[in-house]
């Protein structure tokens, strides 16, 4: 009898499980196209593990609720070498083979730009992180937002800047052939002639170039007061140190977004101190919100080595796709979820300080804002000084303008 | 193998790529064979001076690069119609090519290919620096696709794309074999065995190798039209004298001198470095691991080892 009523009971028991309605978790699979190999690895690579680290907090912390469904994320990252082909082919294979909506990632402006030119025909939606040549947000192009400000918006800050501190000939060192770090130089000497000053030269270099002494020769002998370095964070090292070893004795300025341990590989501490990056108020260690702060840890936890000051672009994009998908309440309809990202309030879990439009994240362009800073290199750590003028809302006006 | 034996393997390759689209569900392989088709036209272009001539050349991107701006900027500027910039790229990247073919081919050998790949690296430079007319590394986004007397077909639409791509490859592959089975075509084979004996029967060699080059050209030039149709999106990076070498690759991996190689060498180009994605990283070394080992072991490329096998195969018989 004991043993009936028990089977009776068990069978009870088991009867009121299987009738629970089941929660089960469906996964969102989220795409990354960067340059996880070549030159451009410094930024794209630490971009694919900041929307890694971000997907795996979010998974941690419940996953994404959705229209009364539970999502985990998963991450499928592909390499496109910042090459537009590659990154072309990158995102074909995720949307078509994979099945992948949401692609974030983009470090590079033309692998960025080759993706931009379709995408707009696509069901997905397209998250542009690091890129930051201009013409990539001037289409409105209703699918696609960028977290990082477009690079003559901060030139501007960084030329008023630079001539506030009393400087009238500065030389300029970039990677010139790049848009982006041309657009940067543009708008700075557009600043810097206002207050009298002028650009006394433009020297070039190659992404692959380490040799840069005939033009910091060249630039010694111009006898200008001030030096600006825009480029990728290794050929910027080699130009500091070696204006070191040629002895020139000017204030340096830059726009790079290295990180301490990117440049420690190619220059000294002693070769950096005093060093200026001008550029979007990007995590430092010592500049960082609480945010940043533990983005910074988590991050060094999981990959073994701090983060680039750039790659919260990536990060911010994740939280940023979280908060549209549970706002636009479907995964499957891209279009309101494209939608939802261009009504969205900052979230509260972005680490670069944004700059909201009318209090959203992104403007009518799909652009954000942060704001831009003056960081110096002090005893072996960019260390932030101070913010640089920005005016977002007279830039944005200023983008919708263009083609 | 007979002559029918070709003719009917040439068809049933046809057949297979006409009936490709319907074959393959996932629409990214489609995207990957359109890029393979163009590559076989680029391809089919170096054979005539790689394959057949014996010349390296290693400007092959370059001319793509020169026939994709070529087309982008007359619609944009002069306002032609898409079907006649595509038409024109080839005439105008031989005219480059007449410009740059005069002084190189007066070069032999290595020389040759050391001064065409000056050139590529010239015309990469020029479309980086030329912002006010390429907008340099930026890019030129927003190129359409072609519209006009065939409106009916949407060309968004990538299998019309890709039909639209496989009949030019047909064309382009048939114009090179009409050029190789000519006189034209025996002199250049006779250039790649003996040149200096070539020149002591009287041939100006130089005219023939100059039509070889231009004619390279005009294939690159109207592969860098459709490509930039296709991807409505061009840069110098995609220009660049990595580019050349991946054409240099497929006639030598396919097959140089043959009319089969560069179509099947288009197609491993394009499809292995994307098959070799799972690899990560280590991507690019294997890729190039296997390209190493396969011209040191297939130096005729793939036909040459099936025609030895076919060869084999017979003499059990």
């Amino acid at each position: 009898m004991k043993r009936t009523i028990s089977t009776l009971a068990g069978a009870a028991v088991a009867a009121l499980i299987a009738a629970q309605p089941v929660l089960a978790e469906e996964t969102l699979a989220i795409g990354v196209s960067d340059a996880l190999t070549g030159g451009a690895a410094v930024y794209g690579l630490p971009q694919a593990n900041a929307v890694k680290l971000a997907a795996s907090e979010i998974n941690a912390a419940g996953g994404i609720s959705v229209g009364g469904e539970t999502y985990m994320l998963e991450v499928i990252a592909y390499d496109d070498k910042g090459n537009p082909t590659e990154a072309t082919n990158a995102v074909r294979k995720l949307i078509d083979r994979d099945g992948v909506k949401y692609i974030l990632g983009f470090c590079c402006s033309g692998a960025t730009g080759a993706v931009a030119s379709f995408i707009e025909y696509e069901d997905a939606v397209m998250l542009v992180g690091n890129a930051a040549e201009r013409s990539i947000t001037t289409r409105e192009i209703p699918n696609l937002t960028r977290t990082r400000p477009p690079a003559d918006y901060t030139g501007a800050a960084a030329g008023a800047f630079v001539a506030a501190k009393g400087h009238k000939r500065v030389a300029v060192l970039g990677a010139l052939d790049v848009g982006f770090y041309a657009s940067y130089v543009d708008a700075f000497e557009k600043e810097l002639n206002k207050a009298g000053g002028e650009i006394v030269t433009r020297e070039a270099f190659a992404l692959k170039d380490r040799d840069m002494t005939p033009q910091l020769t060249k630039i010694r002998g111009l006898e200008a007061d001030a030096l600006l370095v825009v480029g990728y964070v290794e050929p910027a090292a080699f130009i500091y140190r070696q204006s070191v070893e040629l002895g020139l004795d000017l204030p340096r300025y830059g726009f790079t977004s290295g990180s301490e341990e990117q440049f420690l590989r190619v220059a000294t501490s002693e070769q950096m101190e005093g060093v200026w990056d001008l550029r979007p108020t990007e995590l430092t260690l010592l500049s960082a919100t609480e945010n940043g702060i533990a983005y910074h840890e988590n991050y060094a936890a999981a990959y073994g080595i701090s983060p680039s000051p750039s790659s919260p672009y990536a990060y911010d994009q994740t939280y940023a796709l979280k908060d549209a998908l549970e706002a636009a309440g479907t995964v499957e309809d891209t279009a309101a979820v494209a939608r939802a990202l261009r009504e969205l309030a900052v979230p509260d879990e972005v680490v670069m300080q944004y700059l909201p439009i009318d209090g959203k994240m992104f403007d009518r362009n799909g652009q954000a804002y942060t704001s831009n800073g003056a960081f110096q290199w002090r005893d072996g750590n960019w260390t932030f000084v101070q913010d640089l003028p920005s005016d977002p809302v007279a830039y944005s006006e200023f983008l919708s303008t263009l083609d | 193998m007979t002559r029918i034996a070709v003719s009917l393997l040439y068809a049933g390759a046809l057949v297979v790529l006409i009936a490709l689209p319907q074959l393959i569900s996932v629409k990214y392989y489609l995207h990957l064979s359109i890029l393979a088709l163009i590559w076989l036209i680029v391809s089919q272009g170096q054979n005539l001076i790689q394959g057949y001539t014996g010349y390296v050349s290693i400007v092959g991107a370059g001319f793509m690069g020169i026939g994709a701006y070529s087309t982008t900027l007359m619609g944009m500027h002069l306002g032609l119609p898409v079907w006649l910039t595509i038409l024109l790229a080839p005439p105008m990247t031989a005219v480059f090519a007449l410009i740059v073919g005069y002084p190189s081919l007066r070069m032999k050998g290595h020389y040759f290919a050391i001064v065409t790949l000056a050139f590529n690296l010239v015309i990469f430079i020029v479309l980086l620096n030329f912002t006010e007319l390429t907008q340099g590394e930026a890019g030129i986004t927003g190129i359409p696709k072609p519209a006009g007397w065939l409106e009916a077909l949407n060309f968004r639409d990538r299998e019309v794309y890709y039909y639209f791509v496989l009949a030019v490859a047909v064309l382009t592959t048939g114009i090179a074999w009409a050029i190789v089975r000519s006189r034209v075509g025996q002199i250049l084979m006779a250039i790649r065995q003996n040149e200096d004996l070539v020149g002591a029967l009287g041939v100006a060699a130089w005219k023939y190798k100059l039509f070889a080059f231009v004619a390279s050209a005009m294939f690159a030039g109207l592969g860098g039209a459709l490509y930039a149709h296709y991807q409505s999106f061009i840069n110098p990076e995609v220009f660049g004298v990595a580019q050349s070498l991946d054409a240099i690759l497929a006639v030598i991996v396919g097959g140089s001198g043959t009319l089969a190689g560069p179509m099947i060498g288009a197609f491993i180009v394009i499809f292995l470095p994307e098959y070799l994605r799972f690899a990560d990283s280590f991507r690019l070394i294997i890729y190039g691991l296997l390209l190493v080992l396969a011209t040191i072991f297939m130096p005729r490329g793939i036909v040459g080892l099936a025609q030895d096998l076919g060869a084999r195969i017979a003499g059990r018989r």
